[in-house]
């Protein structure tokens, strides 16, 4: 439910209640006030009659009209007073006030009762009632169509401005500009909300440089390291002790100093140190890559079926050897003894498939850093395929992840470009 | 042989000096800037191992100083950069090769010898170990007169192995030299191990003997027995 929606029910709500309680009470007071004259002018009534029979010595003769209703009633004494009495077995269906008295005429007592319709207080409800009901139609119509009004003009900054947020992205971040308003609330939350991008722009700007030093920083140490293994493997004695133990260091070097150059390429692209301004051939750089593989296909009994079309893009040649790289690397990698890569590139669509031992992965995290579907050995450094995205992002390609047919596809569309990079 | 490595880390000094000094290399190391400059100015070397960000200055300006007093000196840049901004502007102001940091030192030998021979074209532009001699610039192998033809591979092996010998070479070192950086080969092993099988069967079948073995799993080593 909307705020104002919120805000307008119960407003209404309120606002029905006050003029309902309000009429009522109108209602009674007014009821009071005239009952009050009506019983006077009885009382008038009652005086004349006093005076009458004083005069005369006889009761004045019964003149009923709509307006009066006289009874005598010889030797009947009434209790005396006011009332409101509904006559409605006599022909007169109405409310009547009565005052009754006793009186003595030469000896003779009678009751008197002089009534008078209540035909005006009843009118008098039925007008309050029906104002009353008219005033709550008004309000409600006119809430609606201020609802309306605020909904589509005063609340316009504060949706523009949830779109704008809604469509933040962190490495673009001058796409969002929020729209100047002039109310306060409104201009308070643009404030607060440019505030924070700021703040959360710096701290991803100085992560981003953290893991550029970061890695930058270890080469050093890591040269350090594997000269130094270079140099104890020429120690055939110690090798023949401690060779096995050797043998996982270096390797491990070697694993920790290719991590730590996808993480230096992975920030280099997000910092977008690269600039597009190469036509790339394409196919050029896939038929490439794929004669680079074919020893190690044929090794491992692998088929490949390459079909490429020409297709020239504004690109960045050695990032179109890394992203092709990586997707060939993996097609034939995570791979099964005697199975077959498929790779075609039609339109600037590149399609590269491949048969595996592994099921489905899953598409949503499968560019993700450091994914690895739980049944691989950790193998790969799990960076080659969000290097793979970032590249695409980067450059402004899509890129996507299919399981169809028992075959892992991956599909780079290199015509999405509305290039963004530069 | 001379050669001059600058470099401020002294652990990679020290082992770039050692395994360069057991190759029959004259090694001098220099760890600043200002000492650089020096040894330069003073003597001449037949390769220098330049690492661009020093202890007082850029190693660019040195080679920049190289260049200018018009020294023949080959220069091969090492690096934590692996920037390809640097690497050009490294080559462009004349540097003769680009390594990035972490190498392996068999890689640097590799390179400092592909340097040297380069420089001195008016010798001999060949390698030898025992009976196997290669012509770099024909790029062929003769055994005793006979030639043997390798793959570009199987050649690129073996001019490292010849340059590297009697070292033990790790399988990384070997797969990064012969497949590049870029390629992961590490579950690739066999690979590596296939290509070796081959150029020694070769080498045997043109009647040379058999000086490549492998070394405890760890890597192999060409070596008279």
């Amino acid at each position: 439910m909307k705020l104002f929606a919120r805000y307008n029910r119960l407003n209404i709500m309120a606002t029905v209640i006050v003029f309902m309680v309000g009429g009522f009470t109108f209602y009674l007071l007014l009821h009071y006030i005239l009952v009050q004259q009506v019983d006077s002018t009885l009382q008038s009534e009652q005086q004349e009659i006093y005076q009458y029979v004083k005069i005369h010595g006889v009761l004045p003769e019964i003149l009923n009209t709509k307006d009066q209703h006289e009874v005598f009633s010889k030797g009947v004494p009434v209790q005396q007073g006011y009332a409101t009495v509904n006559y409605q077995g006599d022909g007169r269906d109405e409310l009547y006030r009565d005052v009754r008295f006793n009186i003595a005429v030469e000896g003779e007592k009678y009751g008197v009762i002089v009534s008078k319709p209540l035909r005006s207080t009843q009118l008098l409800l039925n007008l309050i009632i029906l104002v009353t009901l008219a005033m709550i139609a008004l309000i409600l119509v006119t809430g609606l169509l201020i609802n309306r009004r605020i909904l589509n003009n005063i609340w316009r900054p504060f949706y523009d401005t949830v779109g704008q947020v809604k469509q933040y992205n962190l490495s673009a971040p001058d796409a969002v500009t929020l729209q100047k308003t002039d109310i306060e609330e409104f201009a308070l939350l643009n404030d607060s909300i440019a505030a924070m991008m700021d703040s959360v722009q710096q701290d991803y700007q100085a992560l981003k440089k953290f893991t550029g030093h970061a890695a930058h920083e270890m080469q050093t140490p890591l040269a350090v390291i594997r000269t130094r293994m270079d140099m104890l493997m020429q120690q055939e004695n110690l090798l023949n002790e401690y060779g096995p133990g050797i043998a996982e260091i270096e390797q491990a070097v070697q694993r920790l100093s290719r991590l730590n150059q996808s993480l230096l390429l992975l920030t280099k692209v997000e910092n977008r140190q690269f600039a597009l301004n190469e036509e790339v051939q394409i196919e050029e750089v896939v038929e490439n890559k794929c004669a680079e593989f074919t020893e190690m296909m044929l090794e491992r009994k692998i088929s490949l079926s390459l079909s490429v079309t020409p297709f020239s893009v504004r690109f960045h040649r050695q990032l179109a050897e890394i992203l092709t790289g990586n997707l060939v690397n993996n097609a034939m990698r995570y791979n099964k003894q005697g199975g077959a890569i498929v790779i075609t590139l039609d339109n600037g669509l590149l399609t590269i498939a491949n048969t595996s031992n592994l099921p489905a992965l899953e598409q949503e995290q499968v560019f993700q850093r450091f994914y690895r579907h739980s049944d691989v050995k950790a193998e790969g450094n799990g960076l080659g395929l969000s290097i793979v995205k970032q590249i695409c992002d980067f450059a402004g390609f899509t890129v996507n992840y299919t399981y169809v047919n028992d075959m892992h596809i991956f599909c780079v569309n290199f015509n999405a470009s509305t290039t963004i990079g530069g | 042989m001379k050669i001059l490595i600058i470099e401020d880390e002294p652990g990679l000094n020290r082992s770039m000096v050692d395994y360069l000094s057991s190759q029959q290399y004259l090694c001098e190391c220099v760890t600043n800037y200002s000492s650089a400059l020096e040894k330069i100015e003073l003597y001449q070397y037949d390769c220098i191992v330049l690492d661009l960000m020093l202890p007082g200055g850029n190693g660019l300006d040195l080679l920049k100083a190289l260049k200018k007093a018009n020294r023949m000196d080959g220069v091969i840049i090492i690096s934590a950069r692996n920037e390809l901004e640097d690497r050009i502007t490294g080559l462009q102001i004349g540097a003769d090769d680009y390594l990035a940091k972490p190498f392996h030192l068999p890689e640097l030998s590799v390179r400092i010898a592909a340097i040297i021979r380069r420089k001195n074209m008016q010798g001999s532009n060949t390698l030898a170990f025992e009976e196997i001699t290669l012509d770099i610039s024909a790029k062929t192998v003769h055994v005793q007169q006979a030639e043997v033809i390798l793959t570009r591979k199987e050649y690129d092996l073996l001019v490292y192995f010849i340059v590297n010998r009697n070292r033990v070479v790790s399988k990384n070192a070997i797969a990064g030299h012969l497949w590049g950086d870029d390629m992961d080969v590490a579950d690739n092993y066999d690979f590596i191990y296939a290509h070796i099988k081959n150029l020694r069967k070769k080498l045997l079948a043109a009647g040379a003997g058999d000086y490549i073995r492998s070394v405890y799993g760890m890597g192999y080593k060409l070596a008279v027995k």
